[in-house]
């Protein structure tokens, strides 16, 4: 089960690899593990999620023939025309991510400020010329919140802690982590207390730097007069300091408007 | 032979075309609008818009066709009101059942698709239509309610809102620590991914019963995740439980046979019953 050391390369974002006739290629990203196998008429797929305390900081891969305990859940898919590349794509949420910083931060009245997060990412395993898509597998599993006015009116979020850092020096840099600037315009006239925020990930699209790391567009939300609503608003380009990058996925839903506005309560807890 | 040849079969025959056309062209329309709607809206409304455009279609055809065949429309009208009064105390139940159905869809309580329970009966809804609403339970039976019992008696709709709230009835042993417990079960929620995590989960203790203290294990779960919520919670609770070693107590029964018979006596067997705690009275006087 364990592959050689000697083989183990760093795993790469949309870049095809070729596997022969009955190799597998095994991924340790993020707190998955996943086998990719080509058969002559068919590929496969087993991943399992770990129970990990930390955060893995690499994503390694390897090509070999070994396989994983049958336990491992396994699905199968008919290879077609005789593909034999396989390419990874990252994709975003499905659902917004709810970043709840493990302090509150203050914004003072008429003040603003830009916290970095890093929200887990969805790897497709997408095969062929086409990069016909077989499955999709979250690399950290994401815990479900609830975020609106009642139990009644609200929508379902994935769950995320951050330190919500406002350095970008201290944003630790994964390869399945897409790094996104939110930036926080407190307009009234009163303090307002970040104790969660509703990053709407399925409106953002991703990109990746030259060194591998994922970058979404930055946003931005304005909290206006009164409590009632706040504009949200996706920024055409990326940071400066992300460098050089090229987009790897599209946002999984268009915005409509270039300017969004959501109900306030909907945004902040 | 004469009274075949006054019958104007030409009349009657475009009049039957006529009618076929139209159900012919309902059904079609009907489907071509429910594809199109398909992917666009509720499986609801799809059928609801379905229904609506075949219904249209039915009857205008079936307008032409009378007057194809002669009938006089104000004829024909004038006589369905008498028919309405003469036939209407013969039909309370079907114009009860029909208005009873108006009701349903414009008060809407529940939608094609949703988890209705019904009196004793829970299932999902997979049509409403004119007389009745029909479900298919979790057992897969087909049960028809009529629209007037839905009316009439308390309906729960299990799909309304997003999320559900599962309240764990769950006893402990009175020599465990209830404050261990409650920290240990929310903890179990902290780490299923079927749980929310806001609403926070709660615990409660309800009552000092005969036998346990009676704790209240409540969390939320998205309304898909119901069962698995409640049986992956469940089984959490009872590998958590046993790994604490931590006693969920049963109702112990003694059972007396008279005064002069001697008492029963029990064994406990198998391995981890013939601790301290666990031997019965009657074996420790023996």
């Amino acid at each position: 089960m364990e592959n050689n050391n000697e083989n183990r390369r760093d795993g790469v974002w949309g870049q095809p690899y070729a596997l022969a006739s009955g190799q597998t290629q095994f991924h340790q990203l993020g707190h998955i593990r996943l086998w990719v196998t080509l058969l002559d008429l068919e590929w496969q797929i087993r991943s399992e999620t770990l129970e990990l305390d930390t955060d893995p900081a690499s994503w390694t891969e390897t090509i070999g023939h070994t396989l994983p305990a049958a336990s491992v859940p396994l699905q199968r898919f008919v290879r077609e025309k005789q593909s034999s590349a396989v390419t990874f794509v990252p994709a975003v949420a499905n659902l917004p991510t709810v970043i709840r910083p493990y302090q509150p931060l203050t914004i003072p009245a008429g003040g603003r400020c830009t916290i970095y997060v890093g929200t887990p990412v969805w790897m497709k395993v997408c095969v062929g010329e086409r990069q016909t898509m077989l499955a999709e597998v979250p690399l950290a599993l994401p815990s479900l919140t609830w975020v609106g006015r009642n139990t009644m009116e609200g929508e379902l979020c994935y769950s995320s802690t951050s330190y919500a850092r406002m350095v970008l020096e201290a944003v630790p840099k994964r390869p399945w982590r897409a790094v996104t600037p939110v930036t926080l315009i407190n307009r009234r006239s009163e303090p307002l207390l970040l104790e969660r925020f509703s990053l709407p990930t399925p409106l953002l699209s991703l990109h990746q730097n030259e060194r591998g790391q994922l970058w979404t567009p930055g946003v931005t939300v304005e909290v206006e007069t009164d409590m009632n609503s706040a504009s949200l608003h996706v920024d055409q380009f990326l940071l400066a300091a992300a460098g050089t990058c090229r987009p790897v996925a599209d946002a999984r839903e268009k915005l409509a408007r270039g300017r969004l506005v959501r109900a306030f309560d909907r945004m902040f807890g | 032979m004469k009274v075949f040849t006054d019958i104007a079969w030409g009349q009657w025959l475009s009049s039957g075309f006529l009618l076929v056309l139209g159900l012919f062209l309902g059904s079609l329309a009907g489907r071509s609008v429910s594809r199109f709607m398909a992917g666009r809206s509720s499986r609801h409304h799809t059928v609801m818009v379905r229904r609506l455009v075949f219904y249209v279609i039915v009857v205008l055809f079936s307008i032409a066709s009378l007057r194809e065949a002669g009938f006089s429309l104000d004829v024909v009208l004038g006589a369905a009101g008498i028919l309405t009064v003469a036939i209407g105390f013969a039909s309370q139940t079907s114009a009860s059942n029909m208005i009873s159905g108006l009701f349903l869809l414009v008060e809407k309580p529940f939608e094609i698709g949703d988890f209705i329970e019904v009196d004793a009966t829970l299932g999902e809804v997979i049509g409403i239509d004119m007389l009745s609403v029909k479900l298919r339970t979790a057992d897969n039976l087909f049960v028809r309610i009529p629209n007037e019992t839905l009316i009439k008696t308390r309906v729960i709709n299990r799909s309304r809102f997003p999320i559900r709230r599962l309240d764990l009835m769950l006893g402990i042993a009175y020599a465990e620590d209830v404050e261990r417990v409650e920290a240990l079960l929310l903890e179990l929620a902290e780490k299923d991914p079927s749980c929310l995590e806001e609403p926070k989960p709660f615990t409660l203790v309800t009552a000092f019963g005969p036998s346990s203290v009676d704790v209240q294990f409540s969390f939320w779960v998205p309304k898909e995740r119901v069962l698995e919520g409640r049986s992956g919670m469940m089984v959490a609770i009872k590998k958590a439980l046993d790994h604490a070693e931590i006693e969920i107590p049963f109702p112990h029964t003694s059972v007396y046979a008279g005064s002069h018979s001697e008492p029963f006596r029990v064994q406990l067997l198998g391995p981890g019953t013939n601790t301290e705690k666990d031997l019965l009275d009657a074996n420790k006087d023996s």
